[in-house]
């Protein structure tokens, strides 16, 4: 009994060692990380992908740009691997920017999405980016910087609440449900490489059943920011009115949804905290108020005309109707309910 | 000269420290016999002397003296190997055992060498069973509080003491011990064979007494419900059952206020974790799941073992033995070369090391982290058991990354829990069953 105790141990152990297949680990530092991976297609047929790696020195200020051509991306991302030094592990993936002439294809661009949201290597969290240049020069553009990060491309959409509320990161996941998703569309961030700063946000893609509809500005994003994710607030944004400058320190939207026969109702209240930074002689908070109100509602407006007449509700309105619409109908949401929705917004800006 | 001072002559003829003395006392000539080195003999025999001065005849001094007279030939035997001196007559017609007055051979009430107990005394038990016995009868003056005596062993009777308190330790465990005390056959030279006779534990780290040289924590762990056993010769409180709770509490901690002892408690805690799992976590996070970091750190990982010719794995196994290798040789090293060896290891080494390139600079972090977490908890023997653990999980963590670090983890707390010593588990934090107090 005790012997046979012995021998079942020992192919225990024999089999973690062999089943484990811990003979292809690779240590980090025999690993190539690249963080950002660049997209294109060259005239309509073979796909370019451009990584950008950080090389691991003293400072870790310097990358190089890697590209491959290839028919498909995994082949591609498989040539990369064959012709690399060290073996090339793309979990570290934390940003890919996709070239606006592929993303607008949306056959293509659907198909892209699919493919990076199954690769088991490149985590879907990572962000997606769209930028009319060419990939390449976004890419080789953070060499070019003096002192600035190998990570600095990743940092610059995470620079954390409040610091800059009109940039929002859109990870692959969420590009990816969002042709299944009846009544929210979501945007992308468009980015091109900047001439002092690595990279100048150029506002933000809106993306409609897996296609691009249309652009809107940062200023315009920054408000459908505080629709869609109650948590980023939109602290800290700065607005010019002309005779003044404030700054907003804190927001928060209450929506109360109804149904009028066939029309969805929605009636928003969007208190904003504002603190001023300078303004003219002779202006008083009231007259700063009520013109921070009227032009920020004229922005809304501005915004759901555009987006009713394109039929995309970037806004997420129709997620409050869940409860009042049958889950059949809200198939529909986008083409008969949201043409038709009234919104009755009112901004209600208060001194600090 | 008679039989008996004959017979035993002989049996000691190769004992060169025995010693038969002839003593005239009230004009009758009585034999001292006994050993030397253990019977102070000019001071016991100017005793005797004295006791004589007022004693009539040699029956009434005998009788003065002890009450173990004329006994047969193998108890005088005896009580001469124990150290006592045995006085025979010279008629062969009486004698006597009387405890003398003995060569001091054990060291007195010191400090304590092994624990360092902070706001608490610092009387630590030494090597005289008797004298550890009246330390905890001294602090813990109730009559509840029982003591068993034991002889065992097989070439040397060796003294054992069990102590518990009535009503406290559950009387099942008091029997069981008792039980298994009695059944000892063979000898017991240390605590690891005394261990053996609770159980079979052979291959296991955990033993199942606690050793304790501080008076207040075994009288803490009687109060406790356990049980306390005593060995001669060993300047330690044996506490029976060990429990997992004795690694990161000392009554000690009591001294504080509660919030401060809770604290000193969660960093035990937080040692015998980062002990148990570190180097095992930089193992797998840095050669079999790296995409687990934030792309910062990855970088910075990357950074730091750039150049590093070894595997992360022998890299770690390299470190890790080395530094409990140093842990041991450092217990051994005399006192007055012990700072100058201990400098040399620790900083030219790892300095050395690092500059080196032949470990990374955040593993050398790491393992610094895990010794001086290691020694966070109470006791030596647990700190060398939590240090041997860590081996296992970090082998496994070479194999299957982060998954085999949870996994060893988890395998090893399901280790700890099956232990038991008898029936009750190691993992259980307070004994709470009561016994009678009839």
């Amino acid at each position: 009994m005790k012997k046979n105790k012995r021998y079942k141990l020992l192919i225990v152990f024999m089999s973690i060692i062999l089943l484990c297949g811990c003979w292809d680990i690779k240590d980090i530092n025999k690993r190539t990380i690249p963080l950002v991976l660049g997209i294109s297609k060259e005239d309509g047929k073979e796909y370019k992908l451009t990584l950008q790696i950080p090389i691991p020195n003293k400072d870790s200020k310097i990358s190089r740009i890697v590209t491959g051509k290839g028919e498909t991306i995994a082949s591609v991302l498989g040539q990369m691997r064959t012709n690399s030094e060290d073996a090339v592990d793309y979990s570290q993936i934390r940003l890919i920017v996709i070239q606006n002439n592929l993303a607008h294809n949306q056959q293509e661009f659907k198909g892209l999405i699919k493919f990076l949201m199954d690769s088991e290597e490149i985590p879907s969290r990572a962000l997606v980016a769209i930028t009319d240049e060419n990939v390449e020069n976004v890419l080789s553009n953070i060499n070019d910087k003096l002192g600035v990060h190998a990570s600095s491309i990743y940092d610059y959409f995470n620079k954390g609440a409040g610091w800059a509320p009109e940039i929002f990161s859109t990870p692959i996941w969420e590009v990816y449900r969002s042709p299944f998703l009846y009544t929210r569309d979501i945007a992308v961030p468009v980015v091109r490489s900047g001439k002092d700063t690595v990279l100048i946000f150029e506002g933000s893609d809106i993306l409609k059943k897996g296609k691009i509809v249309e652009r809107i500005s940062p200023d315009e994003y920054q408000l459908i920011n505080v629709f869609q994710n109650e948590n980023k607030k939109g602290k800290g944004k700065i607005e010019s009115l002309g005779f003044a400058s404030i700054m907003i320190t804190n927001s928060s939207i209450q929506n109360i949804t109804s149904m009028k026969g066939n029309q969805p109702l929605v009636s928003s209240d969007l208190n904003l905290k504002i603190h001023i930074l300078e303004r003219k002689e002779g202006i008083t908070d009231h007259m700063i108020q009520k013109e921070l109100e009227k032009i920020t509602e004229k922005r809304f407006y501005h915004i759901l005309k555009q987006t009713q007449r394109s039929h995309t509700d970037i806004f997420g309105f129709g997620q409050q109707f869940h409860h009042l619409i049958s889950y059949h109908e809200l198939k529909d949401w986008r083409n008969e309910y949201y043409p038709k929705l009234r919104v009755d917004f009112e901004v209600h800006a208060n001194m600090e | 000269m008679k039989n008996i001072v004959k017979e035993i002559e002989s049996k000691f003829s190769n004992h060169d420290d025995f010693f038969i003395e002839e003593e005239l006392v009230d004009k009758t000539a009585i034999y001292l016999i006994g050993f030397n080195t253990l019977v102070d003999l000019p001071k016991s025999k100017l005793y005797v002397q004295q006791m004589a001065a007022s004693s009539t005849s040699l029956k009434v001094l005998l009788t003065n003296l002890s009450d173990q007279i004329n006994v047969d030939t193998a108890q005088i035997i005896k009580s001469v190997l124990e150290g006592k001196l045995v006085i025979v007559s010279k008629d062969d017609e009486e004698n006597a055992v009387i405890d003398p007055i003995a060569q001091n051979l054990s060291s007195s009430i010191e400090e304590p060498k092994n624990e360092s107990p902070i706001q608490s005394s610092t009387d630590a038990f030494g090597e005289d069973i008797n004298i550890n016995v009246g330390m905890i009868r001294k602090s813990l003056n109730t009559e509840r509080l029982c003591h068993c005596s034991y002889q065992v062993g097989e070439l040397e009777k060796r003294k054992l003491s069990m102590l518990y308190v009535k009503g406290r330790a559950p009387n099942d465990l008091i029997e069981k011990v008792n039980q298994q005390l009695n059944q000892i056959k063979s000898d017991i030279e240390t605590i690891d064979d005394l261990n053996k006779q609770f159980g079979q534990r052979r291959l296991s780290p955990v033993s199942h007494l606690f050793a304790t040289e501080l008076p207040v924590q075994a009288i803490h762990s009687l109060k406790k419900n356990r049980i306390v056993l005593f060995l001669d010769n060993c300047p330690f409180a044996l506490v029976f059952p060990h429990l997992v709770w004795d690694m990161l509490s000392s009554v000690n901690d009591r001294n504080f206020p509660f919030v401060l002892s809770f604290m000193l408690r969660l960093f035990r805690v937080i040692g015998v974790v980062a002990t148990l799992i570190l180097p095992a976590l930089y193992v797998a996070l840095v050669s079999v799941n790296p995409e687990v970091f934030k792309t910062d750190l990855a970088l910075f990982v990357l950074k730091s073992r750039e150049g590093i010719p070894l595997s992360a794995f022998l890299e770690t196994i390299a470190m890790v033995v080395l530094v409990d290798l140093i842990l041991e040789a450092i217990v051994r090293l005399p006192k007055s070369v012990g700072p100058a060896i201990t400098m040399v290891g620790g900083v030219i080494l790892g300095q050395a090391v690092v500059e080196a390139k032949l470990v990374s600079n955040l593993l050398v972090i790491v393992i610094t982290a895990i010794v001086i977490a290691s020694s966070a908890v109470i006791g030596m023997q647990n700190s060398l058991y939590i240090r041997l653990l860590k081996y296992p999980i970090l082998i496994l963590a070479s194999l299957f990354g982060i998954l085999g670090v949870f996994t060893g983890f988890i395998f090893t707390i399901i280790y700890l829990a099956s232990l038991t010593s008898n029936d009750i588990p190691y993992l259980t934090f307070r004994i709470e069953q009561k016994g009678d107090t009839k």
